[in-house]
């Protein structure tokens, strides 16, 4: 009689079975199937794979994380959730799930844009996401990404069509609640030429034991269009935060985004941006301020595959306590991609011995005509700069405060919108102050 | 005000001050000359509470406090106030909101409330006017970008905003012009009162002409080898310093 061994990844899988997809549209169910057939063939990736040198994911590996829905949904738990003072289109998720009686939904006829979850869009307007879902996260080798392609339970959905603008952004709630939640929220952001949209996305947790919280957005920027990003990661100590980020531009447009990576177990980020138009611009630009033990890795991947293109790249990290940050950005310029603007800068601050950072910029250039430049630090806060505060009264606290501020707010003034910089500014200021 | 004795202090394992004693009274105005490497500039510092210093002998009490226990930042509180020699450029901090966290962080040291933004604009635009400082300098990172002679105003306008019992004036003339030397002046003579004092250290005399010292001293190999009124400001730009070193060193042996 043969037996049959059980791998960690075999048992994992087996918990996200059981959720019923069957009344997806064939199109989208063949994404499922595709991605289940890639994860037959792979595994969770191991510290070494050079992506992944410095992230552990052995614990994810044998915890029994399952799809789950939320058992008792309280209004004032969900609205403190919400960034004060935002005017925005909301959509909640709780654990991957849309709850539609606390999101607003805009799908007028002949409207300039559509504002739905993305399961609802999956039915409606099967025309506007088929040519988009998937299209950017087929790569076989990426465990998640297929994780999520194959598991996900719903996510936003944002069209805004040709010359179209939102008349106020969407803001992208993901809420985790219950222990072992496997949650796989994805956003759909789709423009058409010359078409304008601005999408806040945060990850934060009701009250969990712990969580994995495997999320994809995917944005598609047409020519001329312009779409901008926030993303802020605010779970709670026992989840571990994968996502990833994928964009497509078009010629003539632009993209930007702001990560704020600041409360989980662990956070770790993928973005992979193509440059597949002439005369677009990518701004990539990341604000951390982290304390305790918690461990984010930010990976960054640029790809100028046309010429005349621009890719701004400003990642930031003060590290506290035992925290450790990585940043690893890579910036691929494809050989018909001349005259590419290329510039990448990645400063950290460790305010602790036991604090860690690693920084590893790549440039993979092919094209000859191409301004490219790279830039890390690693260092601690000016000795001279913070005894002038303390002389002038301020307590050392006061005096780091004031030079963090200096030193991220470069980053967070990045962020447009008002409500937004103030909510991503007192999480920083937050965690900087409950360091230990 | 101020009672040092037997100070001594070194840095890097080298001693620079060799027991330096000083006593200065609530209204007087006190400078310390020198020549270069006599230890000007290592008194200030200990005096703001540099860390890299290392006292070694010596007290130095300040108002009933043993000024030498406290931090930096409560030896402000306290109202001790140091003009940089080089002021420090803290880039991305604007100049107001740096100004406006010290002062309210001094204010929460002495036990007083924040002070109101409206209370603290015209406090701030009444000492800006004081050294001529332009209120456009208010809104750019602390120092940075500033010519030399702004740096050195925007010193005496920390200290005005601060009004510190005791002000240290680090070689503050040193690279002024005349303008700039006469705007500092006058900036300090203003806040002179009978309540607080000064300590000016400088490399030369003329600074001296708009500040006019009680007491000068003569800072020589870590100690101070003699005391004596303005008149000896004039006789040492004169006579320059080796007369009092040839004069110290025969009492020595």
């Amino acid at each position: 009689m043969a037996t049959i061994t059980l791998t960690d990844k075999d048992r994992f899988l087996i918990n996200q079975e059981g959720q019923d997809f069957s009344h997806e549209a064939k199109t989208f169910i063949k994404i499922r199937e595709l991605a289940l057939k890639n994860l037959k063939d792979l595994d969770f990736p191991t510290k070494k794979l050079e992506d992944w040198k410095y992230t552990n994911l052995r614990e994810v590996s044998k915890t029994e994380y399952r799809p789950q829905t939320a058992v008792n949904i309280i209004e004032e738990k969900i609205n403190s959730h919400k960034i004060a003072d935002l005017d925005a289109y909301i959509l909640v998720f709780i654990n991957g799930f849309f709850v539609p009686d606390f999101s607003e939904t805009v799908e007028e006829k002949d409207g300039d844009f559509i504002v739905t979850n993305l399961n609802n869009a999956k039915r409606k307007f099967i025309k506007l996401v088929e040519p988009y879902l998937g299209f950017q996260t087929r790569a076989k080798d990426q465990f998640f990404v297929n994780l999520n392609s194959a598991f996900s339970q719903d996510g936003g959905f944002v069209y805004v069509k040709s010359e179209g603008k939102l008349d106020k952004p969407v803001h992208i709630i993901n809420l985790i609640d219950g222990d072992l939640v496997a949650s796989y929220p994805r956003n759909l952001i789709v423009t058409e030429k010359f078409a304008q949209a601005k999408v806040i996305v945060t990850y934060e947790t009701i009250e969990s034991g712990s969580a994995l919280s495997n999320v994809i957005n995917e944005v598609f920027v047409a020519e001329g269009a312009n779409v901008t990003l926030d993303k802020i990661q605010n779970e709670n100590e026992n989840t571990y935060h994968i996502g990833a980020d994928f964009a497509t531009q078009k010629r003539d447009s632009i993209f930007t985004i702001n990560t704020l990576p600041a409360n989980a177990k662990m956070i770790r980020n993928n973005l992979n941006i193509v440059l597949d138009g002439s005369d677009s611009v990518a701004n990539l630009f990341g604000s951390v301020c982290l304390n305790g033990d918690i461990h984010v890795d930010n990976q960054t991947y640029v790809d100028h595959a046309k010429p005349n293109c621009e890719s701004n790249e400003l990642y930031k990290c003060v590290v506290n306590d035992s925290a450790t940050s990585i940043f690893n950005g890579k910036i691929y310029v494809n050989k018909i991609a001349q005259k590419t603007n290329a510039f990448q800068s990645n400063a950290n601050i460790l305010l602790s011995d036991n604090a860690r950072s690693n920084s590893k910029p790549q440039l993979e250039i092919y094209a000859d005509d191409v301004k490219c430049s790279h830039g890390c630090t690693i260092g601690q806060f000016d000795d001279e700069a913070l005894f002038y505060l303390k002389s002038r009264g301020m307590r050392e606290v006061t005096a780091q405060k004031v030079l963090l501020d200096a030193f991220i707010g470069e980053v967070l003034d990045k962020i447009e919108e008002d409500s937004v910089r103030k909510y991503a500014d007192k999480l920083i200021a937050d965690n900087f102050n409950s360091k230990n | 005000m101020l009672k040092i004795e037997g100070l001594e202090a070194a840095i890097d394992g080298k001693q620079i001050l060799k027991g330096l004693d000083l006593e200065v009274k609530a209204g007087e105005i006190h400078a310390i000359m020198g020549p270069n490497g006599s230890g000007k500039s290592t008194l200030a510092s200990v005096l703001a509470g540099r860390e890299e210093y290392e006292v070694t002998a010596g007290s130095v009490d300040f108002s009933g406090k043993d000024l030498l226990d406290l931090a930096p930042e409560e030896r402000a509180g306290e109202g001790v106030f140091l003009a940089f020699q080089y002021p420090v450029e803290i880039p991305g901090v604007s100049n107001i909101n740096f100004i406006k966290t010290a002062v309210n962080e001094v204010r929460e040291y002495r036990g007083l409330p924040p002070m109101e933004t409206k209370a603290f604009m015209s406090h701030l635009k009444e000492k800006q006017k004081l050294v001529e400082l332009s209120g456009k300098l208010a809104n750019r990172s602390v120092n940075e970008g500033f010519s030399g002679g702004e740096k050195k105003r925007n010193e005496i306008f920390q200290m005005a905003m601060l009004e510190p019992k005791l002000g240290i004036l680090d070689e503050t003339d040193s690279g002024l012009d005349i303008d700039a030397l006469r705007i500092v002046a006058s900036g300090v003579n203003e806040l002179k009162s009978s309540e607080n004092a000064f300590v000016v250290v400088t490399h030369y005399q003329r600074l001296l002409d708009y500040i006019i010292p009680d007491f000068v001293h003569v800072l020589y190999d870590g100690r101070i080898v003699k005391t004596g009124t303005k008149e000896l400001a004039l006789k040492l730009e004169e006579k320059g310093y080796d007369w009092i070193i040839e004069e110290f060193e025969n009492k020595q042996s």
